[in-house]
């Protein structure tokens, strides 16, 4: 069919949120359809296992909460890789920096046990923005310095972190009994659970709040995804983030430092990491041990991916996320599928958002053909 | 105790734990220098070595699991050179996105063969290749010790990759397909121009990549540790990305830095068990390798230029 140019129907808003949203959401459809297909041939009631999927994740008030639950750390994760990529920075070492933000949140969390909420939660907060980009630092200085590729330096900045924290739990930070891990964190310094800010009439009028494990944790992370979107947006530490992520000899000539601008880009990718660390600490598990992250930092990558790296589009990505990682251990529960195949979606979301031209081209010519049939 | 530090035991170590980390090195060699990052080495490690043993397992002969492992590299592969090549895709994120892969694919087939996470049954292991008579006491039987300990204690994969090095390097400077393959990661324009096919060059150079690396991840399972582990890996193909660098983008290179890094390794198990006597945790010896290898790339990469086109995708024109 040779090319027409004939005038295309006026652009709408909602026409170009589609377009922007299209690819990622053919992409996590073809991915469930794949993954579907792996169950299928594996010998596995693939229904059932989403149907276990969703019971799991939205199903209940309660399962509703475990979805806020993973997708809060999520949000942190992908809002961080997403600010990298702005740069052209692949931050794939966010689960690093998740660590020793945890780390920080965790060690802060005992030691200032005694101070109010509103003093201590700000306090563990910042303290695990400046770990994560103090461990974001190394690879962005070398990157900026000498070009050594972030991928490889923050990947073995990552297995450090891990090796770091599980000394600690076992040695100088460790809590007296059998378990490897710290004590556990003031009062004053935790996350406290969405349903505890209702009293029980309410929770008895409007069930739908019973949100389980849900902690403010989520109102944190809704917060610093629209202030990095603002950020990007509205503040030349933003624009000159995406100056360099679309040309950094044009923003050199420009008189931007790119160099400068890496460094800053990494480190604030960093520090947003961090944070989901501290959220994990301050929200679900009140201190720190060897597996206490299931591997959100890779996960962020698929979400800054599926966001198309807006950080507003971080939001819906997370929580889709969340949902598939809190409802996967009620899948292997109830439909006796291995958790792993999450994994297995995730992966292959990155992998077709990475080869997009298929999926815009899987668009294209869906949309010929509605073009065609509307002719 | 130096003296029980180094041991013949310790060489030989390093070479065994060099064998994977340059194999995938030199896979990266090759497909970096045909023009395509490969940063799902690790992926396809793991993959090799979930398949190794799966076949070792299912069959009862080893050399049949290291043609799996390859083979399953192979594949894994395919799907890289198909996005990174054909379809344009960013090289780096296609790559991540199939060591997550791995990563699911293996832990799902895993406990969908076995019904259970962590570590398969011990495999089927290939046997040292040669066997030796103990030698004789003094002076001479303990030169014997040493040449016999440190060189000829080896498995068959550890040699084949000696063998790989020399081979890849000479093949990479000395004949028409190394000069090709130099032109595609350069200039490929100039080499299509030349009538070279960009595509065809770069797809059998992501194919080797994927049939090393899946080979390393035979010696791994298959050599060295007699089972299948959920992410045994364990960094090892971005390891081998750096000792790529290291080694400038020449197989040899990435062999000699992997034996850098082999010996590291070998170095930090040595250490661990005198753990009585040097009051360090263990933690620290396993970081090692990954401190040495930041430190290597701070200390090269600003004179180590990669090959000019590397990451780009080739659009015909």
């Amino acid at each position: 069919m040779s090319e027409t140019h004939e005038a295309l129907p006026e652009q709408k808003p909602w026409m170009t949120l589609v377009q922007r949203a299209g690819a990622p959401v053919v992409s996590v459809l073809v991915a469930i359809g794949i993954g579907s297909v792996i169950m299928w041939v594996s010998g596995y009631d693939a229904m059932a296992a989403f149907a276990a999927l969703f019971k799991g994740s939205l199903g209940s008030p309660k399962a509703l909460g475990d979805t806020l639950l993973r997708a809060t750390p999520l949000m942190f994760t992908g809002l961080a890789v997403a600010y990298g990529f702005r740069a052209g920075l692949f931050n794939i070492g966010a689960e690093g920096q998740l660590f020793m933000g945890g780390l920080a949140a965790a060690y802060l969390g005992v030691a200032l046990a005694g101070w109010p909420p509103a003093l201590a939660l700000p306090a563990l907060l910042l303290g695990a923005m400046a770990a994560g980009a103090a461990w974001a630092f190394v690879p962005a200085l070398l990157k900026a310095r000498i070009g050594a590729h972030e991928v490889i330096t923050t990947m073995m900045f990552t297995y450090i972190a891990k090796y770091i924290v599980s000394w600690l739990v076992v040695g100088p930070l460790k809590a007296p009994g059998q378990i490897p891990q710290t004590n556990m964190i003031g009062v004053s310094a935790q996350l406290p659970r969405i349903q505890s800010l209702f009293s029980d009439a309410t929770l008895e009028a409007l069930p739908f709040l019973r949100l389980g494990r849900g902690h403010m944790g989520i109102f944190v992370a809704l917060f610093f995804a629209v202030a990095v979107w603002l950020v990007l947006k509205y503040t030349t530490l933003g624009y000159e983030n995406r100056a360099v992520g679309y040309n950094p000899w044009a923003s050199e000539n420009a008189g931007i430092s790119v160099p400068a601008t890496i460094i800053k880009s990494l480190c604030i990718s960093g520090a947003l990491a961090g944070l989901a660390g501290a959220v994990e600490v301050m929200g679900v598990h009140h201190r720190i041990f060897d597996q206490f992250s299931s591997g959100f930092g890779f996960t962020g990558i698929a979400v800054a991916l599926v966001a198309k790296n807006h950080p507003l589009g971080v939001i819906p990505a997370a929580l889709l996320f969340g949902a598939m990682s809190a409802g996967s251990g009620t899948m292997q529960l109830e439909a006796d599928v291995p958790q792993k195949i999450v994994l297995i979606i995730q992966a292959l979301v990155i992998f077709l958002i990475a080869a997009e031209s298929v999926v815009q081209w899987f668009i294209q010519k869906r949309q010929k053909e509605a073009l065609a049939r509307a002719r | 105790m130096l003296g029980d530090i180094i041991t013949p035991d310790l060489f030989a170590s390093a070479l065994r734990m060099a064998t994977p980390l340059a194999l995938a090195a030199i896979g990266g060699t090759i497909c970096e220098r045909s023009g395509v990052v490969n940063i799902a080495l690790e992926g396809i490690m793991l993959t090799g070595a979930f398949a190794g043993a799966a076949i070792t397992l299912a069959t009862g002969n080893p050399w049949v699991g290291v043609l799996a492992a390859v083979l399953a590299g192979v594949a894994i592969a395919a799907i890289h050179a198909f996005a990174s090549i054909n379809l344009r895709a960013d090289q780096v994120v296609s790559g991540t996105g199939l060591n997550i892969l791995a990563l699911g694919l293996t832990g799902f087939l895993m406990e969908r063969l076995y019904g259970h996470p962590g570590t398969t049954d011990p495999v089927k292991m290939i046997r040292p290749l040669f066997s030796l008579p103990k030698p004789p006491e003094g002076f001479v039987g303990e030169v014997l010790r040493w040449v016999e300990g440190v060189f000829l204690s080896h498995t068959p994969i550890v040699y084949a990759a000696i063998v790989i090095a020399v081979v890849a390097q000479w093949a990479m400077y000395k004949t028409r397909w190394g000069l090709r393959l130099r032109a595609l990661g350069e200039h490929p324009k100039a080499a299509d121009t030349v009538g070279i096919s960009v595509y065809r060059g770069r797809w059998a150079a992501v194919l080797m990549s994927g049939a090393l690396a899946g080979l390393a991840g035979a010696n791994l399972v298959i050599e060295q540790v007699g089972s299948f582990t959920e992410n045994m890996t364990n960094g090892r193909g971005f390891i081998a990305l750096a000792a790529n660098i290291f080694g400038r983008w020449t197989p040899a290179g990435s062999y000699l830095a992997s034996l850098l890094f082999g010996f590291a390794d070998a170095l930090q198990i040595k250490l661990q068990m005198f753990r009585g006597q040097i009051d360090i945790p263990p933690q620290f010896f396993l970081m090692l390798p990954y401190v040495l290898t930041v430190i290597v790339l701070a200390g090269v990469i600003g004179r180590a230029v990669g090959p000019a086109a590397v990451g780009q995708p080739y659009e015909k024109g």
